[in-house]
């Protein structure tokens, strides 16, 4: 059975229930292979609901929206927040949790073992102009793409999503009810971080100066971020102003640093932020470079484990004293 | 003209400011490149307090606290090193030298060591050169 299928009959039997205000899952986009979030209130709605690999929204940052995002429209009084998560989307949800971000008892997690999402950048210059609605099938190592009639069938390292791609946690760490087959979570090598490591400084400074320097400082980073949910953020204040409004590299680096470092164990590799950005930084080597050194210097990994302190809300004795003099 | 390093110090009030001043009343020698900023406690220091100085022209940074066990806030310094050794990584990493933001821990008895951090930081920032990432659109001081 696949993934739609049995998600929807989750659905029709959360809806009906009535501890269930709402349920926050994905429908087919208006065109192309565009897949939007939806939220459900009634279970006659469940047929809207898909699961596919153009699924990539991280949902899990509406519950952090209450007051503007799609569920300001709903009453949340009526009981729990349903919502279906992805692996990576699972450990966002463990962070919050772990942060008080949100309460436990508040929502009913739908896990889905992803087997991975595309990168739609590489898919829609793949297939440029597709107007009608596409779908996307992932089988045996391929993607089987119907587009304006046709099904094409594409190797599937191809267009995977870079963060799918070094996945090792394709399980979601938290649910209540899972659809698709678990796996065990393997600890990752951050070998795209070590190749990066190896270059020389003065190529690294280069290579940001380029990178940073073409950023248009349009926040969707941040916006996008499901563990940036600061109602007062550090990146907006005028005082004090520690970023100021000029769009160069300077400015853009205090930003960029500023926001990866908030993301310091926290960054739960959803790639949304990269996802977002209209020119194409490579933001999540950032957030991987922390998260690498976060693990090698103390143990600590980010949305493995929701009832493991923040990293910067705690400290050992021990911890490396690393360049102190 | 002969480059000398501008050096930004943010020194706890408890250890590393007291150790600065008996350093001054021991009469040991140090660089006069260092400014020093009075900061209650090393944990005090925000990452941004670090880069915005960089990008404000200082060619390096210095945070010097209390002992580990010995923070006059019991944890401090402990908190403090969390996140700078972390921050240090980020910044090399973005291709700005280690050695252009270092920690210490000095503590208010230390001004013999105090003076040699002062040197081995200035010196190690004077073989770097002047700060390549200052900002170059000065057009607003900022409001104070």
């Amino acid at each position: 059975m696949d993934a739609t299928r049995s998600l929807r009959e989750i659905a029709r039997e959360v809806l009906s229930r009535d501890d269930i205000a709402c349920l926050i899952g994905y429908e087919q986009g208006s065109y192309g292979f565009r897949v939007s979030p939806c939220v459900l209130t009634s279970p006659d709605e469940a047929e809207r609901l898909i699961f596919s690999p153009l699924c990539v929204h991280n949902l899990t940052n509406y519950l952090t929206l209450e007051n503007i995002g799609p569920l300001a429209a709903q009453d949340l009084s009526k009981g729990r927040i349903a919502i279906v998560v992805k692996g990576c989307d699972s450990r966002a949800l463990a962070v919050l949790l772990a942060e008080n971000g949100i309460a436990r008892d508040r929502l009913f997690v739908i896990g889905v073992c992803s087997p991975g999402v595309v990168d739609l950048k590489k898919l829609e210059r793949r297939f440029p102009g597709a107007v009608a609605c596409g779908r996307v099938e992932l089988q045996n190592g391929a993607f089987f793409i119907t587009c304006e009639g046709a099904t094409t069938s594409v190797p599937a390292g191809e267009l995977l999503s870079a963060k799918c791609t070094r996945c090792k946690t394709r399980t979601p760490v938290i649910y209540d009810v899972l659809v698709g087959e678990p796996d065990q979570p393997k600890a990752d090598d951050y070998a795209d971080v070590a190749a990066q490591e190896a270059t020389s400084m003065k190529e690294r400074l280069s290579k940001w100066r380029a990178e940073l320097s073409r950023c248009i400082r349009c926040y969707a980073c941040r916006n996008v971020c499901p563990l940036c949910y600061c109602s007062d953020c550090t990146l907006d204040r005028l005082r004090p102003q520690f970023i100021r409004r000029t769009v160069d590299f300077q400015e853009n680096l205090m930003f960029h640093v500023t926001r990866a470092f908030h993301l310091a164990g926290r960054c739960i590799d959803c790639g949304e932020c990269e996802r977002v950005c209209p020119q194409d930084i490579p933001l999540m080597e950032l957030n991987r470079k922390l998260a690498k050194d976060v693990k090698e210097l103390f143990e600590y990994e980010a949305g493995r484990d929701p009832a493991a302190k923040p990293l910067f809300a705690t400290f050992r004795p021990e911890d490396p004293d690393e360049g102190i003099l | 003209m002969k480059f000398e390093p501008k050096i930004v110090a943010f020194l706890c009030n408890w250890c590393s400011y007291a150790g600065a001043d008996l350093a001054g009343t021991s009469r040991f020698q140090y660089p006069p490149n260092v400014r020093t900023i009075r900061v209650m406690c090393s944990s005090r220091i925000n990452p941004a307090f670090i880069l915005g100085a960089l990008l404000e022209g200082a060619d390096g940074v210095l945070v010097s606290g209390c002992h580990p066990g010995e923070c006059h806030y019991v944890s401090g310094n402990y908190m403090a090193r969390r996140r700078l050794v972390l921050l240090r990584r980020l910044l090399e990493h973005l291709g700005i030298h280690p050695d252009r933001f270092r920690m210490s821990w000095v503590s208010a008895s230390e001004g013999g060591k105090f003076a040699e951090v002062i040197k081995e930081v200035t010196e190690a920032v004077r073989a770097l050169g002047p700060n390549e990432i200052k900002r170059e659109q000065v057009w607003m001081q900022p409001g104070l």
